[in-house]
This record gives structure tokens, sequence and C-alpha cells, in this order.
């Protein structure tokens, strides 16, 4: 891990936080489509489905957009792990419960054809993004990252060597 | 032999040298964290405030006028159109969208089984259009169409949507296409029994644009995540997509039977 880490840590903060800066951009155009997606898992009492429909793709924004430039790397890590994993238990609970839904993760209004629902490998996705996000939370130490640029430059010396 | 003096004065300056870099370095180590807590502060409270502009933002695109004009002739909460005798036995629910291929598919397959079902007097239906199938290139034409078939259950009354619904689906535009034209929808509309200047107004003018997005969003309340859904007094039939005849006419007697 001394030279080839910290590369590492930087492709693994691009690709989970492009995938969360997409996911949360493709919801904004179209605000009724993400509230019908969010209302089509039956799991938010209907007054706090417009709150998550609305809400959700700027919290992924902000993860997706603090991990693309390495600010608060393992703060946004475990942010984006805590929101995979609550993902995957709404889409595992879905599939568990026999709807037949698409789960929106990149916009959509959660509608489905009869018998075309993907949820294993959406899940296999969010698992294995899940677990990139683990492992940057656990060694956030990233190249080309601007919290590291900002930071002195003592410290960015000693955050090298480490 | 070195004297004692200078080595007591050397060592003195090594202690003092150090406790100041000490100092400085603990100087550094606070000034660092109020910078991060600082910067945990300001990003937090920018996270606030667009997740505010952006909840204000999109509940205003969301939200429809109170005062939008409805359709006339409806039923079911004024989001369906109804035909059939209203002493038929079973009930079916159809959430279809006029761009929806797969509606398209089941309206070739069944439409017509279940026009004799309704015939008999067996069945009710109940139409609820959709619309989510907009986009650009299509002008909007989940939208158009839905729209223009609000006004013609709305001026000649719901026998009059189900025909439009039959001529809709069996000239559907292919999705990806461009949609059918308003002056086309007007056509369609005369054909199905609804004429007049009023008809071509309402259907170029979106009179029920809102009732439409209202409409679809009831549908996803009720539990509708994809069309066509077919509903047999109340229970989805399953595969509705590709279902037969045979199934439609089966569930409907298990529906009656039961």
């Amino acid at each position: 891990m001394t030279t080839g880490g910290p590369w590492l840590a930087t492709a693994a903060r691009l690709l989970v936080g492009g995938v969360f800066l997409v996911a949360g951009a493709v919801k904004l155009p179209d605000p009724a489509a993400a509230v019908r997606a969010v209302r089509a898992y039956r799991l938010l009492p209907e007054a706090l489905v417009h709150l998550a429909a609305f809400g959700l793709p700027v919290v992924e924004i902000a993860v997706g957009l603090a991990l693309v430039v390495g600010l608060a790397v393992r703060t946004a890590a475990l942010a984006s792990a805590v929101l995979l994993a609550g993902y995957i238990a709404a889409i595992a609970s879905a599939w568990a419960r026999g709807l037949q839904i698409d789960c929106g993760c990149f916009g959509g209004g959660g509608q489905v054809a009869a018998g075309r629902t993907a949820y294993p490998g959406e899940i296999a996705r969010d698992v294995a993004l899940l677990l990139v996000a683990l492992a940057l939370a656990r060694w956030p130490a990233s190249r080309l990252s601007l919290g590291r640029a900002l930071a002195a430059p003592d410290e960015r010396e000693f955050s090298h060597a480490r | 032999m070195p004297g004692k003096g200078p080595d007591k004065r050397e060592a003195a300056r090594q202690r003092i040298a150090a406790q100041r870099a000490a100092e400085a370095a603990a100087r550094a180590k606070a000034q660092r964290r109020r910078r991060t807590v600082l910067g945990g502060v300001g990003a937090a409270v920018v996270v606030v405030i667009a997740l505010v502009v952006v909840f204000v933002v999109q509940s205003s695109r969301t939200s429809t006028s109170a005062s939008a004009a409805v359709p006339a002739n409806t039923t079911d909460g004024g989001y369906a159109f109804g035909v059939g005798s209203a002493d038929a036995e079973v009930t079916l629910d159809m959430y279809e969208d006029f761009q929806c291929p797969n509606c398209e598919n089941l309206e070739s397959t069944s439409g017509a089984a279940i026009q004799q079902l309704v015939a008999a007097g067996t069945v009710k239906v109940r139409y609820h259009g959709m619309a989510f199938l907009n986009t650009s290139k299509n002008d909007q034409y989940s939208t158009r169409s839905l729209n223009a078939a609000a006004v013609v259950a709305s001026t000649a009354g719901a026998d009059a949507y189900a025909q439009f619904h039959q001529l809709l689906f069996a000239h559907q535009p292919p999705e990806g296409g461009s949609g059918l034209s308003d002056d086309q929808l007007i056509a369609y509309a005369n054909q199905a029994g609804a004429t007049g200047a009023t008809v071509a107004r309402d259907i170029r003018d979106l009179t029920y644009g809102d009732w439409t997005e209202r409409a679809t969003d009831q549908a996803s309340k009720d539990g509708v995540t994809g069309t066509p859904t077919v509903l047999v007094d109340g229970k989805p039939l399953p595969n509705a997509t590709t279902a037969t005849p045979a199934q439609i006419t089966a569930a409907v007697q298990a529906a009656a039977a039961g």
C-alpha cells in the first residue's frame, strides 16, 4: 500500500462518487417520476414520500461531489456506505414482498414491465459499491484530492508517508 | 576538555527550541481542528440550503393548480372513465399510457375479448390513463394523448373514450418516435364522436394537462408500478402484458364465481 494504495483510493473515489453524482443528477429533471419511484417501494408513509424523492438526490449529489473532488473523503465514504446499505435493504424488501418495480436508482418512476424486474443485478451492483465505499472509509488517503491540496504542506508530507 | 557552562546553555537552548516547536505544533493542530470544524459546519449549511431550495423548487414543479379543469363523465374519484353496465358482476381497472407498447400489445390481443365481456354485461371497465412516457422527441405525447382522451370523454361520454382508446392504440406511434400530432389527435377524437370547436381547442391547449399529472400520481398511489396493469375486481392480473383473451376471460369468470 505504499505507492499503489493512494491511486487505488483515487479510483475508488471517482467510481463511487461518479455513480452517486450521476444517480442524483438524473433524478432532478423529473420530480414527479422520483415521487412515483419512492412510492413504488411502499415503505414510506405518503407524508415522507416527497421528502425522500426530492431530498435523496441532493444528498447523493453532495456525497458524490465530495468524493469526486476529494473533500472529507472518509465522512463521504461512510455516508455513501450508509445510503447504499439502505438501498440494498429497500430493494431486497421489494423483492421479498413480490413487488414488480424498477429500483429507480438512475431516475425513472419505478415502473417496470411485468416480469422484467432486475433485483439480483441491482443488489449485486449496490453491494459491490458498498464494499468499495467501506474500503475507502478504511483507507481514505488518496492522490488528486482537494482536501489534501488544501492541507498544510507538513501535513501533506506526513499523510503521504503514512 | 570543554567547560560546563556552554554545555548547559546548549541544553537549555535545545529545551526552549523543543518547547517552542511543541507549542507551534499544538497551535497548528488547533488551527487544523478549527478549520475542519468550520469546513464541516460550512458544508452542512450548504447541503441544508441546497435541500431546502431543491425541495421548494421540486414541490412547485410537481404541484398542480387547484382550480385546474377536470373532465366530466369520470368515475372512481375523478381519474377513470367507466364503460359497461353498472350491474356488471366484475370490474376491470385498466391502467395504461397511450405511448406504452405493452399496452398496445394487450389491446391488440385482448381488446376485442374485453369488449365482448362488456357487451355481454359481465364486465365493466374503468380506464385509468397515465402519462409518464413523455419525451421531448415525442413532444410530450403521453400528456397530449391522455388530455385528448379526457377531452373526448368530457365531450362525448365514456363510450367515446373507449372508442378513442381503441383508435389511439391502433395507430400508436413508435416509442422513440415523434408521437401523433395534435391534428391527428383531433381527427381521431372526431372519429370517436367528439366534435366541435371546443374539442380542437381543448386538445391543442392541454386543457386537462394538470389533471393528467394528477391522474398519473393517483395511479401511483393506487400501487401501479407498470403499464399495463389490469385489476380484476381489485386483484392484479398476472402478466397483464402477455395475457391472452382466454386468460382474461378465465380471470373474469373466477372473479364472478368468487
